[in-house]
């Protein structure tokens, strides 16, 4: 016999002591036993909150996302968890300053968690985050065209004095140097592709640019970038 | 330096930076969640009338009371739409299903739009055409009479500051008599007066 199961997230105050699981997994009970708020005589499997964390850790992506659009906001901080890192780094390489990075990454988690039903649960979901990312990152660039802050490498860092960076690990600092002075259009495919490993297509799609402009911007950037470090190297 | 070594340089910058900025995102899922509240992702109209029309926990009296409220707003709109478009085309646009009364008569409405207009009567077999008053106390140019009849076919014609007006645009059909034209109603389905 087929038996579908609903999951309930309860807190701890909605089970009185006699249903009280012992575990923090999750555990099956009847809910007339336990829980009294819930409706009666369903099939059910009720899981603590701290059980529930487990259990969204547990789900892949697109469960995740359904959870998100019913309005569950901890399944989408399992989708923040998930994509934090890809999210913060593309922004950091985009605009290159720490402060405008954790900006733009949390406006676009916000951003792409309102609109969730533009999301066409087909295609793959990282793509259309990324690309919200990076039209954030693009209109706050543009922003700070008008209202500039510093740029420089040092920022990134925090307040690591910039000479012992440069002691640390100099070939690092100078292509950090060098790819905060390429332009936009050049550093945007090179962090695509370097930072977050996404294939031609999928940086296409993310920049609105064709395929082929891809490949020919990140052979360019890498050659600039090349060249500002060489032209670095002889002038000190 | 060649190409490739760029490349794992790049590679290598970018995810020490990374690396080195995460301990200041401790907490950023909590900070977005929070943010987020009770917040749902925001409804497309077509997701939005399928909830209104879908089953709710929160009960049906609410939900008729939500339907009922959207549907009497449409209608107003609807009603206040029609009546303009009415004016500008000069046609009217309503027309009311007539109401029964006890006696089995039925309240038949006529109504012409008659813009400048001071005096607008309605003659026909049911009043031995002899003229009945058509009212307009908005003064909106539209006058309306509601006159109740037992079923049958009705002659009849407006007339307009003493003018021949014998065809109303919502008459089921004309005829002409007299050199002159006149609208003809069926009221509940009669077929004579």
């Amino acid at each position: 016999m087929l038996v579908s199961w609903t999951v309930y997230v309860c807190s701890r105050t909605d089970f009185p002591d006699v249903g009280r699981p012992k575990s923090e997994t999750p555990s099956q009970h009847k809910v007339t036993d336990v829980a009294p708020k819930l409706p009666r005589g369903k099939a059910c499997i009720l899981i603590t909150e701290e059980a529930a964390g487990n259990v969204y850790r547990a789900q892949d992506e697109v469960s995740l996302l359904r959870a998100s659009l019913e309005g569950e906001t901890e399944a989408w901080g399992e989708i923040i968890s998930r994509y934090k890192d890809a999210v913060f780094g593309l922004c950091l390489g985009f605009l290159r300053n720490r402060a405008d990075a954790e900006d733009i990454a949390h406006d676009a988690f916000i951003r792409a968690y309102v609109n969730l039903r533009r999301y066409n649960l087909e295609r793959r979901f990282s793509t259309w985050l990324f690309t919200i990312a990076a039209n954030l990152c693009r209109n706050r660039l543009r922003y700070r065209r008008n209202h500039p802050v510093a740029e420089l490498p040092a920022q990134i860092r925090g307040g690591v004095d910039p000479a012992t960076i440069v002691a640390q690990d100099d070939r690092h600092a100078e292509v950090r140097r060098a790819l905060a002075q390429l332009p936009y259009g050049y550093r945007a495919p090179l962090v695509l592709r370097f930072y977050n490993d996404l294939p031609y297509r999928e940086i296409a799609d993310i920049l609105s640019i064709p395929e082929g402009t891809v490949k020919t911007r990140i052979h360019r950037g890498k050659a600039m970038l090349k060249q500002r470090m060489e032209e670095e190297r002889d002038a000190s | 330096m060649k190409q490739h070594e760029i490349d794992g340089i790049l590679r290598d910058m970018l995810r020490q930076d990374v690396a080195e900025a995460m301990p200041g995102l401790v907490g950023f899922e909590e900070k977005i969640v929070l943010e987020l509240g009770e917040r749902r992702p925001r409804l497309r109209i077509s997701d939005w009338l399928r909830q209104l029309l879908a089953p709710t926990r929160g009960g049906r009296i609410g939900q008729i009371g939500v339907v009922g409220a959207t549907a009497a707003a449409c209608l107003i709109i609807g009603f206040f739409a029609a009546s303009q478009l009415g004016l500008h085309t000069g046609t009217p646009g309503i027309r009311l299903t007539p109401s029964r009364t006890m006696d089995g008569r039925q309240e038949v409405l006529f109504v012409l739009p008659a813009l400048d207009a001071s005096d607008v009567s309605i003659v026909g077999n049911f009043n031995a055409w002899e003229p009945t008053s058509l009212s307009d106390e908005d003064h909106d140019g539209i006058w309306t009479a509601s006159i109740p009849l037992p079923p049958g076919r009705y002659e009849y014609a407006f007339v307009i500051d003493g003018r021949w007006w014998g065809q109303d645009p919502l008459a089921d059909e004309y005829v002409q008599s007299y050199g002159e034209y006149s609208s003809v109603r069926y009221v509940g389905g009669g077929d004579g007066a």
